[in-house]
């Protein structure tokens, strides 16, 4: 294996997992909050995915794209927060199954109105296309050009957390929800916030996986399962724990691809045994 | 319950088997195979409602198990071995599969659980799709016939009916042993359980080979009905149909994945005909169901029946009740639980 095929693979790894990162973080930190497993999180992509795609294809801007994209995923967040969870609220199985049912109409409809071809961003439109080429090595710039945005909003959502009021009324709700309201914060709305917030960067992810994998009604589920080993690996509700886990299965994942083909879609399953074995409550997860 | 009570519901049940019984003679072959179609949908809901219901495991994944038996049998008979080399070979896969899912789950409970199901089905899916060689990838492996003696529609349906009473029986018998008790405990307080001496992963491990088997049973039989298997019966759609139908018909109770199932099923064969967005209503049915009737077809309908019982005449237990609780508040706040 030449340096230049390692570091680009190194790349590919890190670039997917830039994006199970922008996933994953929003379902952990749903999780971490609200306790809930949020399934409806794989449909939150295919709206931003499936929306980025149009819009981009009628305006010919990938920025407008990923704001629709965005957008979209944050109204049908809130929608399902405000219409639906919140009637189940604190009953831990009707909301994982009220999920499931938004995961399976939310595909459905998506099926109905795009059809079940393949689709994907057409690239370039304001969005970085064509290759990266230093002497020997090449490599495209899409996929650089999505670790920078998910290392912007990775650092964002790092400070917002740690510095401001808004962060620190979140941790307070993670710690003890009880002692949070009882101080006069309204639990309620920082549940809310918190999932719309979370929708949308599903809804990016969305739209900027759309231009890196091909898009289908099944796209949902799939990015689901990827971000569930993800949050899994990492630990329920942990943003440090869906950085490390997403870039770890985003580097096995590529790494694989090449050296067992036939097993790529297995060996990201591996980690997540070990850690369930060894670790159930994931590596940067609290004990239950 | 009372005797009179007692006399009534065997009576109904015995109508039921002896109606389900006469259908072959007098439905044509499509509804016949409709029904076979729903109890093996129904057998496989019950190997999920038999772990959500004793033991407060809801699984996402329970296709998978079923599909590693579907194709153990498919890939022995393709091999040319006879039939019991071929349902040893299902059970084998059925043993491995409910083990290797037993393994990863036992220690976690509600969510986690929840996940880590749906993420066994999905590799049991990954091998299913990529092992090629082996599994036919993505056409799967096609020309399954049915053994002499269950050839015939209306044969395999009694053989499908047969395995569904037995199934039901035998869940039932191992919801009220010590083991099914044991578990229920853990459903309820897991501490507890863990505190009075149970090694409580063992026993979720025990439920899930339990209700593995049954998944597995389920698992051979579809693929007898279809003639075929490919990595769509592992796949995330046909875990949380089944587990739909389970949540649609009742969790915990008897006769809850019958009814989920027949549900289902005549959505996804009679009402696609007609309407191509059946999936969209069924989901809608589905979420309405969580919120305003959360213990599901069969568990709304029998709460009904009580209710209205005792209405028209008080049956001598909730005398009792009302003896040892005279505040009618207290009454009413304890019958919020149920």
């Amino acid at each position: 294996m030449s340096g230049v095929f390692l570091l680009q693979q190194l790349l590919n790894g890190i670039s997917f997992g830039a994006l199970l990162f922008l996933i994953a973080s929003g379902f952990t930190l749903v999780f971490g909050l609200m306790r809930i497993s949020n399934l409806a999180h794989g449909a939150f992509y295919l709206v931003g995915a499936y929306l980025a795609v149009v819009t981009v294809a009628a305006t010919h801007s990938f920025w407008l794209g990923l704001l629709v994209g965005a957008v979209a995923a944050a109204v049908v967040g809130l929608g399902l927060e405000r219409g639906l969870l919140r009637r189940v609220r604190g009953r831990e199985m009707p909301e994982v199954l009220l999920t499931v049912g938004v995961l399976f109409v939310i595909a459905d409809l998506v099926l109905w109105i795009f059809g079940g071809d393949p689709k994907s961003v057409n690239s370039g439109n304001g969005a970085p296309s064509g290759a990266l080429v230093i002497g020997d090595f090449t490599y495209p710039q899409y996929r650089l050009f999505i670790i920078g945005v998910t290392l912007v909003i990775g650092v964002a959502l790092f400070l917002a957390q740690r510095y401001s009021k808004f962060g620190a009324i979140v941790r307070a709700g993670v710690d003890n929800r009880e002692a949070a309201s009882a101080l006069g914060i309204d639990i309620d709305r920082v549940f809310t916030w918190v999932f719309v917030l979370g929708a949308a960067l599903a809804g990016i992810a969305g739209a900027i996986g759309s231009g890196l994998l091909s898009l289908s009604p099944t796209s949902g589920t799939e990015m689901l399962l990827y971000a569930m080993v993800v949050v899994i690996v990492g630990g329920l509700g942990s943003i440090t724990g869906a950085a490390v886990g997403a870039v770890l299965i985003g580097l096995i994942d590529a790494f694989t691809k090449v050296l067992f083909p036939e097993f790529a879609y297995f060996t990201i399953f591996a980690p997540m045994g070990l850690v369930l074995v060894f670790r159930p409550q994931g590596l940067f997860g609290r004990a239950a | 319950m009372s005797a009179r009570t007692a006399v009534v519901k065997w009576t109904v049940i015995a109508a039921l088997v002896a109606v389900a019984f006469v259908l072959p003679y007098v439905l044509g072959s499509y509804y016949v195979s409709l029904l076979s179609i729903a109890l093996v949908a129904a057998i496989l809901a019950s190997s999920i409602n038999v772990l959500a219901g004793n033991a407060g495991l809801v699984s996402l994944g329970h296709a998978g198990i079923a599909a590693a038996a579907g194709y153990g049998l498919a890939w022995a008979y393709r091999q040319g071995w006879d039939l019991w080399g071929q349902l040893g070979m299902a059970l084998l896969m059925t043993v491995v599969a409910s083990v290797l899912y037993g393994l990863i789950s036992m220690r976690t409970r509600g969510i986690s659980f929840l996940m880590v199901t749906l993420a066994a089905g999905m590799i049991v899916y990954g091998i299913a799709y990529r092992w090629s060689s082996v599994t036919g990838g993505t056409n799967g492996l096609p020309g399954i016939r049915r053994p002499a003696g269950i050839a015939e529609y209306w044969q395999f349906y009694f053989l499908v009916l047969l395995a569904f009473l037995i199934v039901t029986i035998a869940l039932i018998v191992v919801g009220r042993s010590s083991f099914g008790l044991t578990l229920k405990g853990i459903r309820d307080s897991e501490t507890r359980m863990v505190s009075l001496g149970y090694n409580v992963p063992l026993y979720k491990f025990g439920a899930m080979l339990v209700s593995g088997a049954v998944a597995g049973i389920a698992g051979v039989l579809a693929v007898w009905h279809s003639e075929f298997i490919s990595p769509v019966a592992a796949g995330f759609q046909e875990s949380a149909m089944s587990m739909i139908m389970v949540a649609l018909g009742g969790i915990g109770t008897v006769l809850g994945p019958l009814v989920g199932a027949g549900l289902v099923v005549a959505f996804q064969h009679m009402l696609s005909s007609v309407f191509e967005r059946w999936q969209t209503l069924l989901g809608v049915l589905f979420i309405l169901s969580v919120i305003f009737a959360p213990q599901g077809i069969v568990g709304g309908v029998s709460d009904l029946v009580r209710r209205i019982r005792r209405r028209s005449g008080t049956p001598p237990r909730e005398v009792l009740a009302v003896q040892f609780h005279p505040d009618p508040q207290h009454r009413d706040t304890s019958r919020k639980d149920k």
